[in-house]
């Protein structure tokens, strides 16, 4: 037969002081956990949303980012009748010749960072279904006019609609704040290609950006680049593209099981303390239970479940202050290094439900290694000696 | 002093709940100094806090855009300036795209660059001469040699990546300082290339300026100098420099010592929870040894100091851990990850280790005070009339 829930419930809160620290440390523990996880979710999810299999970015053979690489205006030309390629309703092929220059601007908050310009044709917006113009218009060709993401603009100075971004000889009249649902693109400015290569003196392009009909065209067109010897050019889908920069995010990963594992193990020994404290305390009492015919599994089961609770207590409470710490005080977008690109990556923390969950699951553990010892020790009393005791 | 064995008595009177404890705080400490050394091998500075009069000058819209090598006698013309090395990022694939194999390599002047830029490295004379005669050697810093096992003589070939060329290398010696990362190489090896740099750019210069004072004066004059080029400068010091990098991170720093901080706080409440647990056990021994002519005080700093000894037992044996144990296991498990680059420059300092230690003592003091103060308030016919 098992012991009551509530004798478990109940004695929590006999000792309060005690129940109460335990339970704050757990719950420190839990939200820096989830701060680091959320760091880590958020950089992940720019790299990776709205990626898509059918989009190619074609650079230079060995290029690990689109900054790396140089396509020639030939080449350009040629991909142009490549196999694979889809046309817009005008019938023009979804080919996108793109040039990046990396600017050094002044963030808000006075430092400054990289940020990565990227030019391209006007096709090339369309080509991206995920980005969306809030306000203001997009840019006009040939008039060094641009269009900013709407979080760069919170997150940089001087990138108001009307604005011009300055930065040694160049210069752009922002007209326009862009969305990107939360991917890569919200860390850009964007321009036309020859207008860029006009400011840059450059006569060349970083990369080729190519839509597909399907997979199986994207796979069609991959080939005919690779097969072209003439190219020297390699094309890979967005997907993959980002999902190699998510190299980016690694640092983060390890510092959050770093951090997990490490302040995890040191609570659960906080627990366990605690817990042997009131296996102690209550030596008499657990006597008298095994006396009146609870089993010692009963009892261990009762110790472990009051371990349990005391952690999930901690955990929840924990997992609502990183809720309330993301969703309404750190909502700003922040910014890393894409170490790729060599620019600043924007993103915002994300606290995803099965965060939330992984949040409690770490709370239940730690009672669970906090709680068997203890647990342990009550259950192997002999009532003798346990009824013995003052 | 006298009382030194009735205190340790104490604190090992319930065993598992000491070295449960103890144990904590050996995580957290062995966490911090991790954390903390990290922070340090990625701020890594070559001049080792020294400052050694070094600027760099980068193109005024950021790194990625190039100068005109016509630039540099017009720097080196500027009174106050010693010597001045045109640079260049060249980011190659070493053996494979795997992160682990990711280090810096640089193209510098040979000539000048490690007897009058760099001088404050520690570099054999007879390296430097290979390095200078054989236009095709390189130097690398003494971490990066010892993890690729290069010997002098070796040959190393550097896929290029947005410079279209593949460097044959041949090893010619190491060198020491504060960041011991990178490789460098003779500008004449790129120059030797087609691409569109060749003789032409450059992407940095950095330059060894003579005195301190002269440091404000010259990075305005090369500033001004270049304004309205078709190549504008930012000039800036060495470890302005270096800072872009870690601001560009964001605020990692930031983020290790709110992380440090609030697990320190966490690891406070474990130990004063203990602390309380133990004295509140107590009650009625401590009546007793007020009876006996023990006063307040006393009762005050026996509380206190067995929580300090047992702090600083977490604390000593935390530090030894992490620098003897923890951290050349770090280092050598993580030698495949992607967080290899960082752990090249990766050392535990006296300062952490000693801060560490200083931090075990300030959390046994934190945590012992409150327990220790009501224990030593509590009437003493209280106590004995408690039952515990």
């Amino acid at each position: 037969m098992a012991i009551p829930l509530k004798y478990s419930i109940r004695n929590l809160f006999v000792r309060k002081v005690s129940t109460a620290m335990t339970v704050f440390v757990v719950c420190l523990v839990v939200t820096v956990f989830l701060f680091v996880l959320a760091l880590w979710q958020g950089v992940s999810r720019t790299l990776s949303v709205t990626a898509s299999d059918r989009n190619i970015i074609t650079m230079r053979v060995g290029s690990q980012a689109e900054m790396q690489s140089v396509v020639t205006r030939d080449s350009y030309e040629m991909i142009r009748s490549l196999p694979g390629i889809e046309r817009s309703p005008a019938g023009e092929p979804y080919v996108s010749p793109e040039l990046i220059s990396l600017v050094n601007l002044p963030r808000e908050d006075g430092q400054n960072s990289n940020v990565q310009v990227r030019g391209m044709a006007p096709i090339g917006f369309e080509m991206r279904p995920g980005v969306k113009i809030l306000d203001g218009r997009m840019f006009t060709v040939g008039t060094n006019e641009a269009v900013v993401s709407k979080n760069l603009a919170s997150r940089f100075a001087g990138m108001k609609i009307g604005d011009t971004i300055k930065t040694g000889s160049y210069r752009w009249v922002v007209v326009g704040h862009f969305d990107a649902s939360g991917s890569a693109y919200e860390s850009e400015v964007w321009t036309d290609a020859r207008d860029l290569q006009g400011q840059t003196k450059r006569q060349i392009f970083s990369s080729i950006f190519v839509r597909t009909s399907d997979s199986e065209a994207a796979a069609r067109y991959i080939e005919a680049v690779k097969g072209d010897q003439r190219l020297k050019l390699e094309g890979k889908t967005e997907k993959k593209y980002y999902e190699e920069q998510m190299v980016t995010g690694a640092p983060i990963k390890i510092l959050a099981i770093l951090v997990g594992i490490f302040t995890a193990i040191g609570a659960s020994f906080g627990a366990m303390n605690t817990m042997y404290a009131q296996v102690a305390a209550r030596t008499r009492e657990i006597g008298t239970l095994r006396a009146i015919g609870f089993s010692r599994r009963s009892v261990l089961a009762s110790f472990i479940f009051e371990a349990l609770l005391l952690c999930l207590i901690g955990g929840v409470i924990g997992t609502a202050l990183a809720f309330v710490l993301f969703n309404l005080i750190l909502t700003k977008p922040t910014g890393t290094m894409n170490f790729r690109t060599f620019s600043e990556v924007l993103f915002n923390f994300r606290l995803t439900p099965p965060l939330m969950i992984g949040g409690l699951v770490f709370s239940l553990a730690m009672g669970l290694l906090g709680g068997f010892f203890p647990a342990a020790r009550a259950a192997r009393l002999k009532i003798i000696n346990a009824l013995r005791e003052i | 002093m006298k009382y030194l064995r009735l205190i340790w008595r104490n604190v090992f009177r319930k065993k598992t709940r000491t070295v449960l404890t103890t144990s904590s705080i050996v995580l957290v400490l062995v966490l911090i100094v991790v954390l903390v050394s990290l922070l340090g091998a990625m701020e890594a500075d070559p001049s080792q806090g020294r400052g050694s009069n070094r600027i760099v000058v980068q193109h005024a819209t950021g790194l990625g855009n190039f100068l005109p090598l016509s630039q540099r006698q017009r720097i080196e013309q500027i009174p106050g300036v010693v010597a001045t090395s045109p640079e260049i990022w060249f980011g190659g694939v070493y053996k494979d795209d795997k992160p682990e194999n990711f280090f810096g390599q640089l193209s510098c002047d040979p000539d000048i660059y490690f007897s009058k830029i760099f001088d404050d490295s520690t570099m054999d004379p007879e390296v430097d001469k290979t390095f200078q005669a054989n236009r095709n050697s390189f130097v690398a810093g003494k971490k990066l040699e010892e993890k690729f096992h290069w010997k002098p003589g070796d040959h190393i070939i550097l896929r290029g990546t947005y410079i279209p060329m593949t460097l044959d290398l041949v090893y010619a010696g190491s060198y020491r300082s504060g960041d011991e990362s990178n490789i460098f190489f003779s500008n004449e090896v790129l120059n030797q290339g087609k691409w569109f740099g060749a003789n032409k750019y450059t992407g940095l210069y950095y330059t060894k300026i003579a005195r301190a004072e002269d440091i404000p004066r010259v990075t305005a004059a090369i500033d001004r100098m270049f304004e309205n080029s078709d190549a504008p400068t930012k000039s800036m010091t060495e470890k302005q420099f270096q800072l872009q990098f870690m601001e560009m991170m964001g605020n990692v720093k930031g983020l290790i010592h709110g992380i440090s901080i609030v697990i320190l706080f966490a690891v406070t409440l474990i130990v004063a929870n203990t602390v309380a647990m133990s004295a509140r056990e107590r009650v009625t021994e401590i009546a007793v040894m007020r009876t006996l002519g023990f006063r307040r005080s006393h009762i005050l700093g026996f509380i206190l100091s067995e929580s300090v000894v047992m702090s600083l037992l977490g604390g000593v044996l935390g530090v030894i851990l992490a620098k003897y144990l923890f951290i050349p296991g770090m280092v050598k498990g993580m030698e495949t990850t992607p967080m290899a680059p960082f752990l090249l420059n990766f050392k535990v300092t006296w300062m952490v280790l000693l801060a560490a230690f200083g931090i075990s003592v300030g959390v046994g003091v934190l945590a012992g005070f409150v327990p220790a103060i009501r224990s030593s308030q509590v009437r003493i016919v209280d106590g004995l009339r408690q039952v515990v």
